[in-house]
């Protein structure tokens, strides 16, 4: 089951994902750049796609289905816009469409899936703290990147030693 | 449905996309995955730049100034007028009274056009927008380093171990770039960042230095100071590829961190381990913006920053280089292209009499002007005093972007003729006499040279509205209206690309015919129609004449204008990430507008309750030239006694026009102003 996962500290909060995802949704951006100015983190969210999701169980209409990637997707003929996902989603991602008085939210760009392409939004990161793939192989490299900073840290510090110590040579005045 | 392959029109990272037609209609812009700086990624500007193409304010035909406002014309008439003028004012008072103002967004063939054009005309009066941004360095860096260019290609920064961010906040200005700065983070590298402001930037740093605004030359030499006190620096490198170390290191003991803590505010202790960081990472690279260079002393920052990198040994080697970050598209490429005063293409120095005579035996004329002219605002302030009777300014909004707008526009006014070529109507080319309608970048074909000394060219995805024209076309037909066309013989784009192979030895090897085969561009210098390009310089030596950097010792010099109880806070000018310069494009882009359309002065929060300012109050904020009202931003993000305000909704209105002495660049970046509740 592909997700989008976030690499947190990543983000600088330049919206262009939300301008791709407008881009590929009718001019609605399904995903949004929410700041945090004292704790300096941007966290760009958009449905997580639960694999247990509330709003699945709940729908009475039964709009609310798992497609064969497992993104929760919606079919806008079955919804009648009561917006109880909107009420039990865990991150308050379901909206009502002014437009089509459905719910809206983040398909995980199936136009795009279709075609063999990846999110809109994970596509356009400039920094990719947005990552499309299966969970256990992105953790699996963010963890392996996260393990080899904290060897190089430990390797530097050796080398710091070592190069002051080479270094006491005092400057040349001539 | 075609796909063409173009180059992002906005900032210098030189990001590569496609732009997708449906019926020769742009309908998007798709990501490009090949060899590209991107990959893919994109910034909201580059990801909305098909927005403003489309716009009905575009310019379509020439307009004419009259008693009633502006009026259609052919282009015949316009053309007519243009060139009568041109060739009156010259036989009147000599081809020094006219200026060219070239555009660093328009492409290398352009610029060429452009500056032969003047300089046929007769004069060395033409210069470029980076005028008002990277002079400094490229001055700065020609003194120390024989050439001002970014040393070494974006990734190399993914291999080095420390990156130095000096005045710069690449994740508003260049959001691209810090896909390399968070990477080799990953990688173990460490970010220092030196910003008054607490910056987006500055947040992903292991070290921030936060220093009063108008400190940097102290800062760099106190820095230096520790590395050269500590022995830190790189003795082999310094013995072998510099001179001067000896007067820097007596100049620079003059800045212990203790001294430098009370002119910088920055602790004695920060100094220190951010010195101790630098040098000892053994590969370092030094990124620079306009923080550092839009100041009455840009240059020295420049210098000394080159200093601190030869130091260091952090020049021409694996993971290292200094980076200079171009803020539009082709800044590299129009010095390049010779569109200076003091410059012929190539970097030939007008006052060089065997470089002159070349350029001009390969344009066939006998003689070219050798006087230096004048720089961009200095053809201002000539233009207030009538030495400067026309303009003729191609792609640029000189009325917002210049500093002291009553000053810019008051030199305007007084010409006796002012021509300007552009996409919009922007506030300049409402003071035009003879308004010329351009292509926009995705409506022509070129080659861009970005901040790395890569060339690439962009393919034209759809025609221009109505009767606008590339802008080679344009110059090219007053060139022959005035009675250069024998000079002026050219077909195509390509064969102005084929006549830059031959005038800039840097570009010898870098034909059309490559450029349009080979999407991922080409790094000059490339001497030679088989080499592949060069992505790092100063590998073996530097463009000198000894071969050798020199080490340019700098002292730091006080702001001009210091806090006094009348103007009792400094002003900073900055850019955020969904609007670019004077808006003369995003502006007409919804995507942007609907996000970033609103502008703020962010003022900090104890500053603010002293002041009885509350967030999204309405403040004034005035300087000795002027003043802007704007909602404010109360944060802790920014020191207390300083406030900021994006450029891009006419901030000049309040700036200083005081240049920087070597590079003529004016001091944007700063001034002092008082702020109260509107």
């Amino acid at each position: 089951m592909p997700k989008i996962i976030i690499d947190l500290g990543k983000c600088i909060a330049c919206r262009a994902c939300e301008i791709a995802c407008e881009k590929e949704h009718n001019g609605r951006a399904l995903i949004t750049v929410l700041e945090f100015e004292d704790e300096e983190v941007a966290l760009p969210l958009s449905c997580r796609h639960c694999n247990k999701a509330p709003c699945v169980e709940v729908c009475p209409t039964n709009a609310l289905s798992f497609d064969k990637d497992g993104a929760v997707v919606l079919d806008e003929s079955k919804c009648n816009g009561c917006a109880m996902c909107a009420i039990v989603c865990p991150f308050s991602i379901p909206l009502i469409s002014k437009a089509t008085k459905v719910m809206v939210k983040c398909d995980l760009c199936s136009n795009r899936r279709l075609r063999g392409e990846i999110p809109a939004c994970v596509e356009v990161c400039p920094t990719n703290a947005l990552i499309y793939g299966e969970l256990e192989e992105v953790i699996k490299k963010l963890r392996e990147s996260k393990a080899k900073k904290v060897v190089s840290a430990w390797r530097k510090a050796i080398e710091v030693v070592a190069a002051e110590a080479s270094y006491m040579i005092p400057p040349r005045r001539s | 449905m075609r796909r063409i392959p173009v180059v992002c029109p906005f900032c210098g990272i030189g990001c590569r996309f496609y732009i997708k037609v449906v019926d020769d209609t742009v309908v998007d812009v798709k990501a490009y995955k090949g060899e590209s700086v991107n990959r893919g990624s994109l910034c909201p500007k580059g990801l909305t730049s098909t927005e403003y193409l489309t716009s009905p304010s575009r310019l379509r035909y020439p307009l004419k100034k009259t008693e009633t406002g502006f009026k259609p014309i052919t282009w015949k008439e316009a053309l007519r007028e243009i060139t009568e003028r041109l060739i009156e004012f010259k036989k009147k008072y000599g081809a020094d009274v006219v200026g060219f103002v070239s555009s660093a967004r328009c492409t290398n063939e352009e610029n060429y056009v452009f500056q032969k054009l003047a300089r046929l005309y007769g004069t060395n009066n033409i210069d470029n927008c980076s005028r008002l941004c990277h002079a400094s360095s490229m001055v700065g860096l020609t003194r120390t380093l024989g050439l001002g260019v970014q040393s070494s290609p974006f990734e190399e920064i993914l291999r080095t171990n420390v990156v130095l961010i000096w005045g710069c906040n690449p994740a508003e200005t260049h959001p691209v770039l810090m896909k390399y700065v968070l990477k080799a983070r990953e990688h173990g590298a460490r970010i220092i960042v030196v910003d008054p402001r607490r910056t987006r930037t500055a947040q992903l740093a292991d070290i921030h230095l936060q220093l009063h605004p108008g400190t940097d030359v102290a800062l760099a030499n106190s820095l230096m100071n520790v590395i050269i006190n500590k022995r830190l620096y790189n003795t082999e490198f310094i013995r072998e590829r510099t001179t001067g170390f000896n007067d820097l290191s007596i100049i620079v003991d003059e800045y212990p961190p203790h001294v430098v803590e009370k002119i910088t505010g920055v602790k004695a202790e920060k100094i220190s381990e951010a010195a101790r960081m630098f040098a000892t990472a053994g590969r370092g690279v030094v990124i620079w913006g306009v923080g550092a260079t839009q100041h009455a002393y840009g240059t020295d920052v420049a210098t000394a920053l080159s200093n601190l990198a030869l130091i260091c040994g952090y020049i021409g080697r694996e993971g290292t280089g200094i980076y200079p970050l171009s803020g539009q598209n082709n800044v590299q490429g129009a010095c390049d292209m010779g569109a200076l005063p003091d410059f012929l293409p190539g970097y030939i120095r007008v006052t060089d009499n065997n470089g002159r005579g070349r350029i001009a035996k390969l344009w066939g004329v006998e003689s070219l002007p050798a006087e230096p002219g004048l720089t961009l605002i200095e053809l201002l302030k000539a233009s207030s005093r009538g030495r400067i009777k026309a303009l003729y300014i191609v792609g640029k909004n000189l009325v917002v972007s210049s500093p002291d707008t009553h000053m810019a526009k008051d030199a305007l006014r007084r010409l006796e003729f002012l021509v300007v070529q552009d996409i919009f109507l922007t506030e300049t080319a409402e003071l035009a006499d003879i308004v010329l309608p351009a292509a926009a970048w995705a409506e022509k074909e070129g080659s861009y040279t970005s901040s790395e000394r890569r060339v690439q060219w962009s393919f034209k995805a759809c025609d221009p509205p109505g009767e606008a024209k590339p802008d080679w076309q344009i110059i090219t037909m007053i060139a022959r209206g005035i009675g250069l066309g024998a000079y002026f013989q050219y077909s195509s784009v390509e064969d102005i690309t084929w006549e830059i192979t031959k005038a800039v030895p840097q570009y010898r090897g870098i034909t059309p015919g490559r450029l349009k085969e080979n999407l991922s561009g080409i790094y000059w210098p490339c001497p030679s129609e088989n080499h592949p390009g060069t992505k790092r310089l100063y590998e073996k030596e530097f463009p000198t004449n000894n071969g050798r950097a020199t080490l340019i010792p700098v002292k730091y010099r006080p702001p001009a204008e210091a806090p006094d109880e009348e103007y009792p806070f400094i002003l900073l000018t900055v850019r955020i990430v969904g609007q670019y310069h004077t808006m003369a494009v995003t502006k007409y882009s919804q995507s942007l507008m609907k996000r970033w359309g609103e502008p703020y002065v962010e003022i900090n929060t104890n500053d603010a309750i002293r002041l009885g300012i509350k967030n999204e109050d309405y403040v004034l904020v005035e300087t000795r030239r002027g003043m802007i009202k704007a909602k404010a931003k109360v944060t802790s993000k920014i020191p207390s006694g300083v406030v900021a305000v994006p450029i891009h909704w006419g901030v000049n209105v309040l700036t200083s026009a005081i240049l920087d002495p070597h590079s003529k660049t004016p001091g944007l970046k700063t001034c002092t102003c008082k702020i109260r509740k509107a």
